[in-house]
Order: structure tokens, then sequence, then C-alpha cells
């Protein structure tokens, strides 16, 4: 099938790119299943068996609470991939619907691509902050700040690529043929964006990995009562002269992950349509 | 192109213009009162709301708006309402430190990012190419506050080589000496974005490498070392020095992170602090400055594509 | 101005660079500090890291001495009328203040009318003061309209308290705190610079004139040994105790309980304990909500609390806290056992009894806790989960400080929120004590308690009273206190003079390195 074979193209002789996806896959069962394999409930705390070593009991150790690092590293998972694929599907469809109706509809564009460069006149970070402390720290606020950073630069991205297929012939025929606005936008020109679009949204999921970890330590992202990685790091980093391993195990997590979805989204980017290897930034 | 860059310059207004009043509604909308921040925990309510009045915050937000915007083209941002001294020497205080961290950084990244970057493109696919962008591409996912705290811990607490954090001003005493005071942390900004840089001039460097006219000059018969600089590299550079433009404006406010692992008195800290404090004044004009910096920088970086590289046309 | 700094640096760099920067800081001391107090102004500004700056610049015309009685400082004696109405003080001569001027009677008059009318402890006794007069320059005499016990304790604490400044810079100031350049006091200590995000500076005062005899806590012999006290805000704990192992900082606050024992091990590193334990308060809404007048529910509350886990779980050692109902601690002289059978029951099945006779029925509890202090939130959530047992629908909201400080302002938006107290020498400088409070508990039953309190200054009436004030505190529940908590402070081990422990903010005349 033409899926299959594209997936294989992308990680055919790429091992490391292959790895990552396998470790994506990983944490994605992680995040389904905690429950099963979470040996303990990630908030029940125990004020005698505080700051454990790691043993067999508590694969990564105890934290302050006396709640087991392992457990909640397991439903941090969850976290990684609720904010992940939340951002990335908020900045993908607002600022791909900004960017394509921008293209397509010069006059609109006009206003909404001025909105665009308003906001990305912040800084990322200094934008998620204070959006952040305007909204209530909670999960869907934190998407929603991490999606309209991204949305902006993917407004930006899918601009100049819907301008360039505008103009190509495939959408004057079917101009002529009679098709309306939305069928030529939806049926005509996004199908050719979605490898693209793919990409970009590897990207984004990797970089609101780093963006939340950073609003988590800062005292800005998730509630700190749920159990993320970088909660995790926020919370016990006092600690890391008393017990290293809680920082350990949480910060190898984000590495490993933000480096797995780097990987794959490279390994996507070298076999997507050179027409727009240009647009798409990424690591 | 003069008249290019008067129009550039021009379509500026308006962007500023929509950012400062966006600026202002998200900091006065954030929930929290300045008057009872600085009056502490036994003020009354109506205390609260003298010391709000004498300070003006009482007023609809439209007038506030306009007398902030007033003052501001006037040159006059404000009293800090924490501090009680003008917003400006608030920010100039921190820009000593952002720019000085900033800069640091910026050599770090040139000193670790180009070299490794050209040699991972001239010798492309080979194991040196393979383990210069994996690298590269691990040290981009690592969290800066995660680096920076076992950078603490092994430099500083460990082996004492470094000072763990703050940094006295280099007017201070210690004069230029107190730079030692920002390496760990510039080298915890570096990392992520060095790794960047080394991607990019890959990336460039390979691109540049396809186009034409370093095929004749290789077809020519030029020794490969003097094509790769004299062609290929200064090619390159261009969109590796629009790289440069933005990561330094970035690192002026992206380091807060980094600001707060090491307690350094930047500009970012300043507006994570502020904000707590709710020092409306200082962050309105923190994050306005950042935004025309960011701007100007944008602006400069087009202005010199245009200049550089005629295929950018002065539309 | 920084323009000018940046050149000179400049300038300066090449010959700076051969100089070693130790050769400097020798006679500075320099204290990491939590963040950056909001202003140092002592008669309005209540916070702790404040006063730990600012009694090295201002003094008041008492203090306390190692048994927390009040002694003079400024003033030289006092007499009291038979009646108890009419207080004399008596001034020290030959103070001077930092601008130079001679501190006399105009001085601690003006100062004390703007405590008295815009300090933040202020009302507390001039609510019942008839008039303050000056006789001469060195004499004021102070007619009360009741008689008064607690005088001398308030106008000892300098904590939001009676601090003295020239008449000449506080004639006419109001609530706003007066703005750095006229921050003038007669301490060992003077201001010198206060660079936002950087430090706050202050150097000695050649010109001090101490108090005489022993130091005896904040009493006695006051010698400024540091060229320059600076106070550097470093927010992040553990770049704080990473600075002082490194040797960046000499001393350093707020440090978490569980690092103690590998500090108090460490021979480069001293730990200092503070001797008045701070506590943890959580109010209750006595305007609005389902706890509005509800004395049974709320009780029911309490029962369900054990405070001990908390206290492991957010202090750690337990050298460092107490599971201790009565407001001041053990061996205090206001300690008493009155109500405290009901401090720590941790009763979730009578807690649920409780409830439903008291005609809960599973509404929200909306409990609010800030992020900004750790002990806070981990104490909160360890109650909420104990109160979850005992079937309470806790809605727990976490925010940072200064959101949670105007929502609790406003009684609709809470049914219990978190905070602190400091240690207080006087029961009356309690929190709850002040019908303002947030949480604004004023019933009948109080307010005869605390004009008793007020009107005698007998101590052991006063004593017997307060004891009723604590029992009607465990009845009606206004706040519940969460234990006595010491917090420590770390210090380079080659500092000398800082003893064992601090009285309640660390004072650094007398103290060397």
């Amino acid at each position: 099938m033409n899926f299959i074979s594209t997936i294989q193209n992308v990680f055919r002789g790429r091992t490391l790119a292959t790895i990552g996806m396998i470790w994506l896959c990983v944490i994605l069962v992680a995040a389904l299943a905690a429950p099963i394999f979470a040996p303990f409930d990630p908030l029940d705390i125990d004020p005698i068996g505080r700051l454990q070593e790691p043993s067999w009991a508590h694969f990564f150790g105890t934290d302050h609470f006396g709640r087991d690092t392992f457990s909640r590293s397991i439903y941090g998972a969850r976290m990684t991939v609720v904010i992940g694929l939340g951002s990335v599907v908020f900045a993908l469809i607002i600022g791909g619907l900004i960017g394509m109706l921008s293209a397509y509809f010069t006059r609109l564009g006009h206003v909404l691509m001025r909105i665009v460069d308003v906001l990305m006149a912040f800084p990322a970070l200094l934008l998620a902050l204070v959006l952040m402390t305007l909204l209530e720290r909670s999960v869907t606020n934190t998407i929603i700040v991490i999606g309209i950073v991204y949305a902006t630069t993917t407004a930006r991205i899918l601009f100049g690529m819907t301008l360039k297929l505008k103009g190509e012939v495939f959408v004057d025929a079917a101009k002529c043929s009679g098709a309306g606005h939305s069928s030529i936008l939806f049926r005509h020109i996004l199908p050719n964006l979605i490898s693209p679009l793919l990409v970009q949204a590897s990207f984004i999921f990797a970089f609101a990995q780093l963006q939340a970890a950073a609003l988590d330590f800062l005292g800005l992202g998730l509630p700190p009562e749920i159990p993320s990685w970088g909660n995790m790091l926020s919370e016990e980093r006092i600690y890391v002269t008393r017990a290293p391993w809680l920082l350990l195990f949480p910060g190898i997590l984000i590495i490993i992950s933000v480096f797995s979805i780097n990987l794959v989204g490279d390994a996507m980017r070298d076999s997507i349509d050179p027409r727009f290897k240009d647009d798409i930034a990424g690591v | 192109m003069l008249a290019y860059t008067f129009k550039r310059l021009l379509a500026l207004i308006p962007t500023l213009l929509a950012a400062s009043v966006l600026i202002f509604l998200f900091v006065h909308l954030i929930p929290g009162d300045p008057a009872a921040i600085l009056l502490g925990d036994t003020a009354t309510p109506e205390e609260i709301a003298e010391l709000t009045h004498a300070m003006g915050l009482d007023r609809s937000l439209i007038t506030q708006y306009f007398l902030w915007l007033g003052n501001v083209l006037q040159g006059d941002f404000g009293t800090s309402i924490f501090f009680r001294i003008p917003v400006l020497s608030v920010i100039a205080d921190g820009a000593e430190t952002s720019i000085l961290l900033a800069s640091m950084t910026m050599i770090w990244i040139m000193l670790i990012g180009i070299p490794i970057g050209i040699l991972a493109a001239t010798r492309h696919g080979s194991w040196v190419d393979q383990i210069a962008s994996g690298g590269a591409m691990l040290f981009a996912s690592i969290p800066t506050f995660w680096l920076g705290l076992y950078l603490i811990l092994i430099f500083a607490v460990g082996l004492g080589w470094f000072p763990s954090s703050g940094f006295p001003s280099i007017s201070d005493e210690g004069g230029l000496w107190n730079i030692r005071y920002l390496l760990l942390p510039s080298l915890t900004l570096a990392a992520p974005n060095a790794a960047l840089i080394i991607r990019l001039v890959r990336a460039s460097m390979l691109d540049v490498q396809r186009e034409d006219h370093v095929r004749t000059a290789r077809a020519k018969g030029l020794h490969p070392t003097k094509v790769a600089i004299r062609h290929v590299f200064r090619n390159a550079m261009i969109s590796v020095a629009a790289a440069f433009g933005f990561t330094f404006a970035a690192l002026i406010s992206e380091a807060v992170v980094t600001e707060t692992v090491f307690s350094l008195p930047g500009i970012g800290r300043l507006v994570v602090q502020s904000i707590l404090r709710r020092d409306y004044p200082v962050i309105q004009g923190v994050i306005l400055v950042i935004v025309c910096l960011y701007m100007i920088i944008n602006l400069l970086v087009d202005l010199t594509y245009a200049r550089l590289d005629p295929r950018v046309s002065l539309k | 101005m920084n323009l000018r700094n940046w050149i000179r640096s400049t300038a300066l760099a090449s010959s700076m660079l051969a100089l070693s920067s130790a050769a400097f800081a020798d006679g500075v001391l320099r204290y990491a500090t939590v963040g950056e107090p909001p202003s140092l102004d002592q008669q309005v500004v209540t916070s702790d890291l404040a006063t730990t700056i600012a009694h090295h610049m201002f003094e008041g015309l008492y203090t306390f001495n190692a048994s927390n009685s009040p002694v003079p400082l400024l003033a030289s004696g006092d007499k009291i009328s038979d009646d108890g109405k009419t207080i004399t003080i008596a001034l020290r001569k030959g103070v001077k203040f930092h601008n130079g001027q001679k501190m006399t009677s105009a001085d601690v008059l003006a100062s004390l009318k703007r405590w008295g009318e815009f300090g933040s402890r202020g009302s507390l006794l001039f609510s019942n003061v008839e008039s303050v007069d000056a006789n001469g320059d060195y004499e004021i005499t102070i007619k009360l309209k009741t008689p008064f016990g607690p005088w001398k304790n308030l106008m000892a604490f300098i904590n939001g308290g009676p601090a003295i400044y020239p008449a000449s810079v506080i004639e006419g100031k109001g609530k706003e705190p007066i703005a750095p350049k006229d921050y003038i006091g007669t301490g060992p200590y003077k201001f010198n610079e206060w660079l936002p995000n950087r430090h706050v500076e202050l150097v000695r005062f050649d010109d001090y004139s101490s108090p005489d005899g022993e130091a005896d806590g904040y009493a006695g012999k006051r010698v400024a040994e540091f060229d320059a006290l600076r106070f550097i805000p470093v927010s992040d704990v553990g770049t704080r105790v990473a600075g002082v192992r490194a040797g960046d900082y000499d001393y350093a606050e707020s440090i978490p309980g569980d690092l103690f024992e590998e500090l108090d091990k460490d021979a480069s590193i001293a730990t200092i304990l503070n001797g008045g334990p701070i506590f943890g308060l959580v109010f209750m809404n006595s305007k609005d909500g389902p706890l509005k007048e509800n004395f049974a529910l709320r009780r029911a509350i309490q029962s369900a609390i054990n405070k001990v886990p908390a206290l492991q779980i957010a202090i750690g050692p337990e050298k460092l806290w107490r599971s201790n109902g009565s407001f001041l601690p053990e061996g205090n002289v206001w300690y008493t056992d009155a109500g405290i059978e009901n401090f720590s029951k941790g009763d979730a099945e009578g807690a649920k009894t409780m409830a439903a006779a008291a005609g809960y029925k599973g509404d929200p509890i909306k409990f609010m806790v800030s992020t900004n202090y750790p002990f806070h939130y981990d104490t909160a959530i360890v109650y909420t989960k104990q109160l979850a047992q005992a079937g309470f629908n806790i809605d727990l909201q976490v925010y940072d400080w200064a959101t949670l400080i105007e929502k609790r302002a406003q009684p609709d938006q809470w049914d219990l929120f978190f905070t602190h107290h400091g240690f207080v020498p006087d029961p009356i400088l309690i929190s709850v004590m002040n019908d303002n409070y947030p949480g604004w508990w004023n019933t009948p039953e109080k307010a005869a308690l605390k004009a008793k309190f007020t009107a005698t200054s007998d101590p052991a009436e006063r004593k017997a009273i307060w004891s009723e004030i604590q029992a009607l505190i465990y009845e009606q529940v206004p706040t519940m206190k969460t234990g006595d908590v010491y917090t420590y402070n770390i210090a380079s081990s080659k500092l000398k003079g800082l003893g064992e422990a601090t009285l309640i903010w660390p004072s650094f005349w007398n103290v060397s390195k």
C-alpha cells in the first residue's frame, strides 16, 4: 500500500530514526495503559517512605511526598502525549486555516497575516509566559498557549506554501471545471500539503515538550498536582543533592523523547516534496 | 534600497501599535493587585483601594493605555511600582547582564557551531557527519534548566571551578573578570543553540554545494578546500548570519529559564519577577523593548538578505 | 547613569583584571535572600525579608532581648502613671540619624503619629491612644484612653512597627511606603543602594551611637563589623544552597528542611535555627459560603486532619517541627494547652459523622493555596487527601501568591486558604485577632474577650484571657494552625558571632568574618 511504502521509505536505512519511532510507540502505550504498567498510584502519599533510593520496589525511587517516581513517570507519559498532540492539533488547525485562507483570499490575508505578524513579534517563551499568567494553570490552557505560539509559525509556513500552489496548473484546472473555493482549498490544495504538515507537526511536538517543561519549571505550566515530567523536575529540583535520581530519570525521559521526535521528524523531512523543504524550519 | 528600507520601517508602525495594545491588555488582565502586594498581609481593603487610587490604577483601561502610550512616545516608560525608580533604569540594569550573556553565548555558538557544521558538510555522509548531526540533535533535546542544574552541581559545587550563580556588574569590584560568572550560564544556553547552528551551517553548505557556480569552480579544478571556503561557506553564511540575528534577539528574552537557574539579574528574569510582583510598568516596558528589538533585528536581517541576495525582490 | 557605569567599567577593566576579586570581598557580607523585599519602610511593610534587611538601618524605641522581653533601644527609660493611662518615655541623647541630624522628640513624635495612622500594626495601639506629646527635646508622653497591656511589645516589634525616622522625612507621608532615598534611620548600617534584581546594599554608619550593655538578643551593644551588608536576591533555593557551598554567598535564608541533616554534617557550613517558629494557618471564610457561621462543620474539618504526616512531608527532620496546637511555642510565656486536644485528631470517621450532623451534603469546598511557598503546597496536598477520606469534597485551587492575595479579599471566591505566620512576641499581633483580616472572624464572643485582653496590663490576667481566646479559636475555628516550623538558615562557617539561633530575624551587628 502507498501508506506503508511511504513509511518504509522514511525509515529505510535509518536505524536511529527507527529506534526513535519505537520509543515513541513505547511512550504512547505507556500513556494509554498507565494504570496497568504503574505499580503504584502516582498520587499516593507515604510520609514514612520519602526520598527512597531506587530499589526493586521503587525502580526510580520515591519523591519527597513518598510517591513512586516510576509510576509517576509512566503517568507523566500521558501528559507528554496530551500536551504534544494537543498543541500540534491546535497549532495545525488554527495556524493552518489562517495560513491557507490568507493565501487564497488575498484581502482577508492582509488582515489575518498582520495579526500573525504582531504575535510573531513576541518571542515564543515570553508570549507563552505572559499568556499562562493571564489564564489559570490547567492542561487545556497549557495546550492553548503553546498552540497559539506555534500556530503563528504554522500560519506563516502554510501561507507561503499555499501561495506557491495557488499558481499551479492543477488549481487553475479545478477552477475551470467549476470547483468552489472550499473544494479547491481542501480537495486540491490541502492533500499536497499533508506531508510537509506532518513534518511541521513533529517539530511542534518536540518544541512543545521543551516549552511545557520550561513553563512547569517556572511554575506557570500544568497544575502542580498533575504528574508530568516537567512538574517532577520542577517540584523535586531542590533535592538534587540529596536525591539526584529524582531529577535524573524525568530529565532523561524528556531528552530521549524529544530526541526521538526530532529523529523521526528529520527522517520525514528528507523524504518530502523538495518544493517545500525550505519552508519547514525545525531542528 | 533606501526607499525599500523606508517603506519597511513605515510598515513597522502599525504592527508596533497593535503590539503595544496587546501588551497593555495582557498585563492589565492578569489577576492580582500591585497595591495589595506592596502593602502586605495586614493591609485593609480601604488601604489597598487608597493606594490603588494613588497609583492611578483605578482609572479606565483606555485612559491608562493612552497615558502610557503618550509617555512612552516621549521616552518616559513610567516608574516601577515595586522599585520606585524609572522603568528605563530597571531595564538598563537588566540589559547589561542580558547583552553580555547573549554575546558570550553567541561566541560559544560560533566557536562550536560553525567549525563542526562545516566539518559535517564537507564530510557529508561520513561517520563524522553522523556523529556531528546526531550529537547536535541530542543537545537540542536537553531542557536548559536541567543542563544548568547539573553544570552547577558539577563545576561550581563539586569542582569549584566557576561561580555558581549571580552576576555582579562589570562596573562593580572585580571588573571585567566578573564575566566568569556568565561562563556556566552561557554554556547552558549555547548547548541547544549551537546545535541548531551546526545543523543550519551543514544544511546551507550542502545546499550551496549543489548550486551551479560551485560546480563550475570545482570543474575548473580549484582545490576542494578553496572551493569550500571561498564559494560554499561565503554563500552559506547569508542564511547563517540571519539565524545569528534571530538567535541573539531570542537569547535576550528566552534566557529566562537559565537566568532563573543561575539567579542572574537579566531581562528574562526581570519579566518573570515583575509578573509575580504585578509591577505593571516594568512588565509593559520590558516586553515593549523586547518586541521592538525583535522587530528591528527582523528588519535588519531582511534588509541584509535583500542586499546580499539579488534574488530577493525589493517589492 | 547606567551608561556612565559602562564607560567607567570599560576604562577600568584592564587595571581591575590585575587585581584579585577576593581582596574586595572581605568586608562585605553577602546574604542570599529568597527574593526582593516590597519596600524597606518598616512602619508599613510586614515582609520578614524587609525586616531582616531594614532592622540594620532603622531602630525603634524598644527592642527584644533574648527572652523576648521588650527593653529600651532608642528610649532610655519610661514611667507609667498609677491609673495606667499615661506613659512617659525618656529618649537616649546623642543619637544621630544617617543624614547627620540629631534625633529628638520631634522625630519620635512624627514617626509615632505616622505609624499610628498608617503603620501596619499602628492601629492596634493607636486606636486606644488619646494623644502623644513632646516634653522638651528628649521626652514624650503618650496618653491612653484605657490602660493597654501590650503597648511595649507593640513598640518593640519592628516588623510593621514604629521605626523612628527623621521628622523631615516622614512629615506628610501616608500609607504608601517611603522611597529608598528617604531610608534614613539611626541603625548601625545605613542605606547605600538598591539595584533591582542585583542587590540591596547597606554600609557601616560611622557615627552610630550604640546602646550600652552586653549583647542580649537584639538588645545591648551593636557593632558594625562589616564594611557593607549586601542582600542578593537568589530566588531558586537550590542555587542558594549551591552558592553558599561554592563560597559565593556567606549566608542564605529559607532552606528546605530535607537538606538539614546533610548541611548540618558539612563542616564548611553552619546551620542556624530561627528561634521563633513560624506556623501555617488555614483560614476559614466567616463572611460567605458553606463555612459561614457553621462552627460545627468547621470543627468536623478540623477533626479530619492529622497534622503530623503533613509536617513530615513538608518539613522533614523532626528537629525542625513540633505538632504543637498552642499558638505560641512551648517554653514561651504565652504557651497554653487550652483547646489543643482538638488540634490534630485525624479522625476521618468521626469527622464524617460530625459533618453530616452539621448538614454537610458534599458541596465543594474551595481551598486556595499558593505554590510560591512549597511548604504551603505540600501541606495542602496532604490535607486535601485526608479531607477527601473523611468525605469532604475539596476543590483545591492553586495560584501564585499575588493572585491568592487578590482572591482572598473577595469573600465569594474561597472557603479555605493557606498562609503562614511569623513568630510574634504577643498574641495580639496574630493575624486572626485582626477583625479585617481575610476570613473576617468577628463574632461577639471574640469581641468580648479581645476587649478584656487589651484592657489589662497584668501579665497573669492577660495570660488567662489568652487561654480563653485560644479555646474559642478551637471551638469556632476561624483558622487552623498546622504546627510549629523551625526554619533555618545556613552560613559559611567562616562567619563569627552568629550564635546557634536567631531570635526572629537574623542580625549582623557583632558579626564578622
